[in-house]
């Protein structure tokens, strides 16, 4: 009997906790009909994933196309023997999986995040190589570059502060 | 052969328009699935909702495109000049949300994709 109630008291608390999720889902369907959709810790965390996996895929594309820079494509036969060279390397099968990996992020990001503050915040990768290439391979970075990345990233908070909603009520 | 400047420069401009084609036809499409994805199970019908739709070909069509335009435009001309004009395309994709998908672009957010561009071509003249 004991557990029976305590089924019905969970049911009853379940049922609270629907109509609360309900009451939470029509507050976001009505955030999302405004068109202000804010910056959130983790559509960031996707963002620079994104820009990492770019990097990935690109320096997988040159490891691809490096051993091979003696190929010279002349006619549509060369072009489809290089095709075939090059469908058997890693590198490449690599590139293309983090590529796929990237269309499924930057969807998800789209679906949460207006596209004119999406695709600015995404320059975060002009930040991240040369810091990247600075830490990672020595490289030093001129005065004029520094200033440049501080341009970008007043520029980039300037666009998540713009995408900041004002809290609204249900109506 | 050599390719004048001017040409270059249209020819950046126009892998910029392609991009951004390609991306107001795909948010398009999200904006008109309107999920709200807060799980990976959301994330997957996102995934099949857009594969059936026509319009993801069209943008994957247009950022290929904008691609080979864009490596023929490396094979042609200087690395830092090519990818400094190429910032041109966050003012392009920022009007175009304004115009097309009736995005509001505030003045706050007009003064950070400038900053974005000052940033980058700083970036890529160094």
């Amino acid at each position: 009997m004991k557990a029976l109630s305590g089924r019905f008291n969970f049911h009853l608390k379940d049922c609270f906790f629907r109509r609360n999720c309900y009451n939470k889902l029509l507050y976001k369907i009505s955030l999302s009909m405004s068109g202000k959709k804010h910056i959130t810790l983790k559509i960031l965390l996707f963002l620079i994933t994104t820009d990492l996996l770019e990097t990935v895929a690109q320096f997988c594309f040159k490891k691809t196309a490096l051993p091979r820079s003696e190929f010279e494509v002349k006619s549509f036969l060369d072009a489809l023997f290089f095709v075939k060279e090059v469908a058997f390397s890693p590198y490449l099968w690599a590139g293309f999986l983090s590529a796929l990996a990237i269309f499924i992020i930057w969807c998800t990001i789209l679906s949460r995040l207006d596209l004119s503050v999406a695709v600015p915040v995404a320059s975060f990768s002009y930040i991240t190589i040369p810091v990247i290439s600075a830490l990672f391979f020595h490289e030093s970075i001129p005065p004029l570059r520094w200033a440049g990345i501080s341009f970008i990233l007043t520029g980039v908070m300037l666009v998540s502060l713009s995408s900041k909603h004002k809290p609204q009520t249900l109506q | 052969m050599k390719f004048p400047v001017i040409v270059i420069v249209a020819l950046i401009i126009v892998t910029d328009l392609f991009d951004t084609i390609s991306q107001l036809s795909l948010k398009s499409k999200i904006n008109a699935l309107d999920l709200h994805i807060d799980s990976f199970k959301k994330i997957l019908h996102l995934m099949l909702g857009l594969l059936k739709a026509r319009r993801l070909w069209v943008s994957f069509f247009f950022s290929t495109l904008s691609l080979l335009i864009w490596l023929f435009v490396l094979s042609k001309a200087d690395l830092n000049f090519a990818y400094s004009i190429d910032s041109m395309r966050y003012i392009f994709i920022a009007f175009a949300s304004w115009l097309l998908l009736r995005e509001t672009v505030s003045p706050l957010r007009w003064l950070g994709i400038i900053s974005i561009v000052l940033g980058i071509i700083l970036v890529t003249l160094s």
